[in-house]
């Protein structure tokens, strides 16, 4: 049950990092193709966002092992 | 420098100081056990702060060059703090687990802090 439990806790993490990028990155490539002189700031705020969306899945498979 | 390099640079200073701070403390204090921990988290974050930067960086070049873009490196980095958690496990004499944990957070501290403060310096 261990494994189970650790299975469905990375496996939601990552589900819910995964829409979460999938929003970041679909917004910043549409405004870098339509303003490419905005790419340093488009990085920037996209560094961020997907830093800080990774925080959460990384806790979870943390935790997931710690519990196995 | 572009706004994004000058804040890669601040970042990964802002580590090394941290790095450089928590091998003074592993050091030179009687808990080396915490210390050690802190330090092996901090140490993979810093990896896995690297390896976002430069992901990111070549994917956005990629967009804005119209070449065919490669991943985000999402699943490396999960890898490296599944391994540094093995590590502190099969080794639970030298690292304490929750310090390994909190050390794994120090370069999210790292990205919130400097995007507070250079917000609208930039």
């Amino acid at each position: 049950m261990g494994a189970l439990a650790a299975a469905i806790a990375v496996g939601l993490g990552a589900l819910g990092a995964g829409v979460g990028n999938g929003l970041i990155v679909s917004r910043t490539v549409e405004g870098i193709a339509r303003q490419p002189e905005l790419k340093g700031q488009l990085q920037t705020t996209m560094f961020i966002g997907v830093g800080l969306v990774e925080a959460m899945p990384i806790i979870a498979v943390v935790i997931a092992l710690m519990v196995m | 420098m572009s706004q994004y390099e000058n804040m890669i640079a601040r970042q990964r200073k802002w580590m090394f100081y941290l790095l450089a701070l928590l091998v003074i403390g592993a050091g030179f204090t009687p808990y080396s056990r915490i210390f050690l921990g802190l330090l092996l988290g901090s140490s993979v974050s810093f990896y896995n702060l690297y390896l976002l930067q430069k992901k990111i960086a070549d994917f956005t070049d990629a967009v804005a060059d119209k070449q065919p873009a490669r991943g985000l490196g999402t699943v490396s980095r999960f890898a490296a703090a599944a391994l540094v958690i093995i590590i502190a496990m099969r080794f639970d004499t030298y690292f304490h687990i929750i310090s390994v944990l909190i050390g794994l957070m120090t370069s999210y501290l790292v990205i919130m802090i400097d995007f507070a403060i250079f917000k609208n310096k930039n």
